[in-house]
C-alpha cells in the first residue's frame, strides 16, 4: 500500500478506488501490469494512459520491497485506514486518507481532547505571542495540540507545547514527505516535535511541497482535532481551507479576535463576524472542549497589568506603542520625544522583553518570552 | 621644415601633456598621424586640412607626419585638432616658430576654420606645461579656473593666426568673478512630520554616514533624499576645483562661476550599467555617476531593482573614495567619495511593510531583498523605516525646520570630526575610534549583548560606534558614548531582511 501511495501521479482519490475495487495486492498488480480497472481510468479521466505508462515504469523501478525498506531505515510507520495505527478520528471521515504515515510515538491512536492551533505564515508579534500561550497553556492542562508545522503561527503553537515539561505531546500534520523538511528554516523545531511527540504525513517519502497538498493536509488536521482554534488569517489563507474541513466535520471553529487594522487579522475578524466562537483566553478553549473547573487549569493571566521593573518615562513609551505595529518615526511623532531619548528608551523596552522589533517595526510583547 | 606645439589629452578626469610634432618634407602627398590617436583623433587630418583651406591658408602638397609624443600614452578626442592646425602653419613657414612659444593650443576645428569647445578644459589646461592656452571662447570660464595659465580664446583660426603674427591683439579676456550658484536646492522645511527620517538625514549629513530609507510608495523617501545636499557644508577651493574637473572632463556644463560650490546630486536610473555607475567604458573613458556625485549625494532609488552585479561593484569604490577602471587600452582613476542614499521598498507588493501587512509570498519577499547582497547593506550605517507622514502633521500647516538651521548644526558637529584628523566621522577607523569614541560600562554590556544576539557583526559594531558618535557631536556631547547615544544609534540601523515572523527555534 506505501509502495502504491508512492508512486508518481498518485494522488488520494485515485489511491482510494484502487483500493476500494481491488485491495492493496491486487491494486499493485494492476498498475504494475498496466491493466487498470474500470472504475479507476474513470476517476484519472482522459490521461489515463500516459499516468498508466507512468505506473508502470515506476512500479518496476520501485517494487514494494524497496519502498518498505527505505521507511524502515526512515523509522516511518505506515497505517491504512482500518489498521491498528491509524488514527480512530479519521475512520469514519468523509474524506479519510488511505494510507498515513508517521514517525514519533503514537499519539494520536489514544489521546484525550485535541486542539488543532492554526493560522497565518505571516503573523504579527501578537499572533505568535497568543499561539505560543495557548499551545503552552492546553499542552499543561493536557490537551494534545495539533498544527501544521509551517512558519508563524504553526510553529509558534508547537514551541509552546514543547516549552512544557511533562504535558502533552505534539502533533504535526505535514504537506510534505516525513524526509523533507519544509520549510526548512523550522528543522530543529521539526526534530523537536518528532522526538517529543508526533509528525503525520499523507505523502509518501521524498515528496516536495506541492500547492495541492497544502489544503489537503489541512483536512487531516480539522479531522483530527476536536476544536479548532485560528490564530491570526489573512481573507485568504490557507486557514480558511482548514476552518472549511472543521465545519463540514462538525468541528467547532473558535477564532482570536485581532485589530480591525492589521491585515494578518482580516480572516480572523471575519469569521468572527460569521458567528464563529471568540477566544479570549485559555479559559474559552478548554471550555469549549468541557475542561473548566478540572483544578488543572490556570486562570487567565491578567493582561491589564503594567509591567514592573522599567522606568515610568518608559511605560509611556510603551503605552503610545500600544499593540499594533509601529515605526520608530510613527512612535516618536506620538511621542513628540527627541529621536535620543526615544531611541534609547525603546533600546531599554526592549532588552525588557516588552518591545520587539521586526524590520523596522516595534511591537509590544505581553512581557512574556517567545521560546 | 619641422615643428612642436604644446597641446594635451584627457586620460580619467586629469590631463596629459601631449607634444604635436609635425613634420612636412618632399616626397608624394600625404598626411598621416602616429603616436596612438583614437578615431576622432585620426579623424583630424580631414578637419584640419578643410579647416585650413576654408580660412584662406595654404595646404602644402607634400608628406605631412605628425606624431603625438609621447607615443605611449592613447589620445582621444578631437583636442588635438588645433595644434595639428598651427604646427603645420608653423612647418610650412605660415608662421614664424617664436610666435607660437610658451602657448599651448586645445581645441577642436570645425570645416569652417571655427574653433570648437571641447570637454575637459579644466584639467587639460592644469596639464599643459606652458604658461598660455588657447581655447574656443566656450571654455574660457574652465580654463580660467586654472589660475596659473593665461587663458586666450579666440573663435575661429583665421582670428588666431592674426593675433599670432601680431596682426590684430588677442581677445580681451574678462576678468572671472566668482557668482555665487543661483538655484538653491528643496528645503527640509517641506518635510512634515516623520521626525525619524529627518534626524538619520542630519546623522548622514554629519558624519558622513550611508543612509538606507525602506518603506511604501510614497512616503516621501526621494523628497528626503533631494534635500539631503542642502544639509552638507558647501564644497571648499580644492574639492569645488575637483568637482569641476570632474564635471568638465564628463562634458558637462558649470554654474556661472566655474567652480562647483554646491555638493553634487546624482540619482541614477535602476537600469544603470556598472559602467554608467563607477565610469569606464570602451574607448574614450568616462567618469561615471559615482564620480559625478564626488563631494556631494548619490542617490540609489529602487534599490532593489538595480542589478545585482551593479551594485556590488559600487562596494570597493564606497569603501576607497575612488574609481580604478582598468581597460586593455589603459587603466584611469576617478574618485567617487560620496555620500550614499538609497530606498526601496520593503517588498515587491508595495505594501507597508509591517508585520502581517504583506501580501507576498515570503519567498517572492525574500527574492527580493536577497538583490541587496549582505556585503552592500552592511555599507549602510544608517537604515529606517519611513511611512507616510501622519495626516495630522500634513495639515497642521506647521513648517518642519530648514535645512539652513539644520545645515548650521551639521557644520558645527562636523568641526570635532575635523579636529579628530578625518573629514567626516565616518571615516574613521575601528583604532581611531577607541581613542575618539570612549564607550561608558553600560554601553559596552549593551553592545555585548547585541553581539552575542546576533544583531550585530564585528565590523557593525564599529559603524554604531561611529553613528553613536556623530549623534554625540550633533548634541555637543564630548565623545563619551552611553547606553543612551548606543540605543539610538541601534535604533537607527534596522534589519530589513529578516525572515518574515518572529523567529521560533
Amino acid at each position: 500500500m506505501a509502495a502504491l501511495a508512492g508512486l508518481p501521479e498518485m494522488g488520494p482519490a485515485r489511491l482510494r478506488v484502487l483500493l476500494a475495487s481491488l485491495g492493496a495486492a491486487a491494486a499493485w498488480k494492476a498498475v504494475s501490469s498496466g491493466r487498470l480497472p474500470p472504475e479507476v481510468s474513470e476517476v484519472i479521466g482522459p490521461r489515463v494512459e500516459s499516468v498508466s505508462t507512468t505506473w508502470v515504469e515506476a512500479a518496476h523501478r520501485r517494487p514494494p520491497g524497496v519502498v518498505m525498506d527505505d521507511l524502515i531505515e526512515a523509522g516511518v510507520v505506515v497505517a491504512g485506514r482500518g489498521a491498528a495505527l491509524y488514527p480512530p478520528a479519521l475512520t469514519d471521515d468523509p474524506e479519510p486518507p488511505e494510507v498515513l504515515f508517521s514517525i514519533g510515538r503514537p499519539v494520536v491512536q489514544n489521546h484525550g481532547p485535541a486542539v488543532a492551533i492554526v493560522g497565518t505564515r505571516r503573523c504579527t508579534r501578537y499572533g505568535t505571542e497568543v499561539a505560543v500561550e495557548l499551545g503552552r497553556g492546553l499542552a499543561e492542562a493536557g490537551v494534545v495540540v495539533v498544527s501544521g508545522l509551517a512558519s508563524g503561527i504553526d510553529a509558534a503553537s508547537h514551541s509552546g507545547v514543547l516549552a512544557v515539561d511533562g504535558g502533552s505531546p505534539p502533533v504535526a500534520v505535514v504537506a510534505t514527505g516525513l524526509d523533507v523538511v519544509y520549510p526548512a528554516r523550522n528543522r530543529s523545531l521539526w526534530h523537536r516535535v518528532a522526538e517529543a511527540g508526533q509528525i503525520l504525513s499523507e505523502a509518501p517519502l521524498g515528496v516536495g511541497p506541492a500547492r495541492w497538498r497544502f489544503p489537503a493536509r489541512n483536512r487531516i488536521i480539522a479531522a483530527l482535532a476536536d476544536v479548532l482554534v485560528v490564530v491570526e488569517s489573512h481573507l485568504e489563507g490557507g486557514s480558511m481551507y482548514t476552518v472549511a474541513a472543521a465545519l463540514e466535520r462538525d468541528r467547532p471553529v473558535m477564532v482570536v479576535p485581532g485589530s480591525i487594522r492589521s491585515p494578518a487579522s482580516e480572516g480572523t475578524n471575519r469569521l468572527l463576524a460569521d458567528g464563529a466562537a471568540p477566544v479570549c483566553g485559555l479559559a474559552d478553549v478548554l471550555c469549549a472542549l468541557d475542561l473548566v473547573g478540572s483544578g488543572s487549569v490556570d486562570p487567565d493571566k491578567d493582561m491589564t497589568r503594567r509591567p514592573s521593573g522599567c522606568d515610568p518615562a518608559d511605560l509611556d513609551v510603551l503605552e503610545a506603542l500600544g499593540w499594533e505595529p509601529t515605526t520608530l518615526d510613527g512612535l516618536a511623532t506620538r511621542t513628540r520625544l527627541a529621536p535620543v531619548q526615544l531611541g534609547s528608551a525603546v533600546g531599554r523596552l526592549q532588552r525588557a522583553g516588552l518591545v520587539a522589533e521586526e524590520h523596522g517595526f516595534l511591537q509590544r510583547c505581553a512581557g512574556q518570552e517567545v521560546p | 621644415m619641422l615643428a612642436s606645439i604644446n597641446s594635451a589629452t584627457l586620460l580619467g578626469v586629469s590631463g596629459h601633456p601631449v607634444r604635436v610634432e609635425v613634420h612636412v618634407a618632399n616626397g608624394l602627398p600625404a598626411f598621416g598621424v602616429v603616436g596612438l590617436p583614437d578615431t576622432s583623433c585620426r579623424e583630424a587630418r580631414d578637419r584640419v586640412r578643410a579647416a585650413l583651406v576654408s580660412s584662406g591658408l595654404s595646404w602644402p602638397s607634400r608628406r605631412i607626419t605628425v606624431n603625438l609624443a609621447p607615443t605611449g600614452v592613447p589620445k582621444a578626442g578631437a583636442v588635438l585638432d588645433l595644434a595639428m592646425a598651427v604646427g603645420l602653419l608653423v612647418a610650412c613657414g605660415e608662421l614664424e616658430p617664436e610666435t607660437v612659444d610658451g602657448l599651448a593650443f586645445l581645441g577642436e576645428l570645425g570645416l569652417d576654420g571655427s574653433i570648437r569647445p571641447v570637454a575637459g578644459a579644466l584639467p587639460l589646461v592644469d596639464a599643459v606645461e606652458v604658461d598660455a592656452v588657447v581655447v574656443a571662447p566656450e571654455n574660457r570660464l574652465e580654463a580660467s579656473l586654472v589660475e596659473a595659465r593665461q587663458v586666450h580664446a579666440i573663435s575661429d583660426l583665421r582670428g588666431l593666426v592674426r593675433a599670432l603674427r601680431g596682426d590684430d591683439e588677442w581677445p580681451a579676456t574678462p576678468t572671472r568673478d566668482e557668482v555665487d550658484e543661483p538655484t538653491e536646492g528643496p528645503d527640509l522645511s517641506d518635510v512634515r512630520g516623520q521626525p525619524i527620517p529627518r534626524f538619520a538625514l542630519e546623522v548622514a549629513a554629519t558624519g558622513g554616514h550611508h543612509l538606507l530609507m525602506i518603506g511604501p510608495p510614497g512616503a516621501g523617501k526621494s523628497m528626503l533624499a533631494r534635500r539631503l545636499p542642502g544639509l552638507l557644508p558647501r564644497l571648499d577651493g580644492a574639492d569645488a576645483l575637483q568637482v569641476a574637473r570632474i564635471r568638465s572632463a564628463a562634458g558637462q556644463d558649470l554654474p556661472p562661476g566655474g567652480l562647483v560650490r554646491r555638493p553634487p546630486w546624482r540619482a541614477p536610473h535602476h537600469g544603470a550599467s556598472a559602467a554608467a555607475l563607477v565610469g569606464g567604458g570602451s574607448g574614450t573613458m568616462r567618469p561615471g555617476e559615482m564620480s559625478l556625485a564626488h563631494g556631494g549625494v548619490l542617490f540609489l532609488d529602487e534599490l532593489g531593482e538595480f542589478s545585482p552585479k551593479v551594485l556590488d561593484t559600487l562596494r570597493q569604490p564606497l569603501e576607497e573614495g575612488t574609481v580604478r577602471v582598468s581597460r586593455v587600452a589603459g587603466s584611469a582613476e576617478y574618485p567617487a567619495r560620496v555620500l550614499m542614499v538609497a530606498a526601496m521598498n520593503p517588498c515587491p507588493c508595495g505594501g507597508s511593510g509591517a508585520p502581517g501587512g504583506c501580501r507576498c509570498p515570503e519567498s517572492v519577499r525574500a527574492r527580493y531583498v536577497r538583490r541587496v547582497s549582505g556585503p552592500l547593506l552592511d555599507r549602510f550605517d544608517l537604515r529606517v523605516d519611513v511611512q507616510r507622514p501622519d495626516p495630522g502633521e500634513l495639515l497642521d500647516g506647521n513648517p518642519g525646520e530648514a535645512s539652513a538651521s539644520v545645515a548650521e548644526r551639521v557644520e558645527s558637529a562636523r568641526k570635532r570630526a575635523r579636529e579628530r584628523g578625518v573629514r567626516v566621522n565616518a571615516d574613521l577607523s575601528p583604532s581611531d575610534l577607541e581613542d575618539a569614541a570612549v564607550l561608558e560600562p553600560a554601553a559596552v554590556r549593551l553592545l555585548e549583548a547585541a553581539l552575542h544576539a546576533g544583531r550585530l557583526s564585528a565590523r557593525g559594531l564599529h559603524r554604531v560606534r561611529a553613528v553613536a558618535l556623530t549623534i554625540s557631536d550633533l548634541m555637543d556631547g564630548d565623545g563619551r558614548l552611553g547606553p543612551d547615544l548606543v540605543d539610538t544609534a541601534l535604533s537607527l540601523r534596522i534589519d530589513p531582511f529578516s525572515p518574515v515572523g518572529p523567529s521560533v527555534r
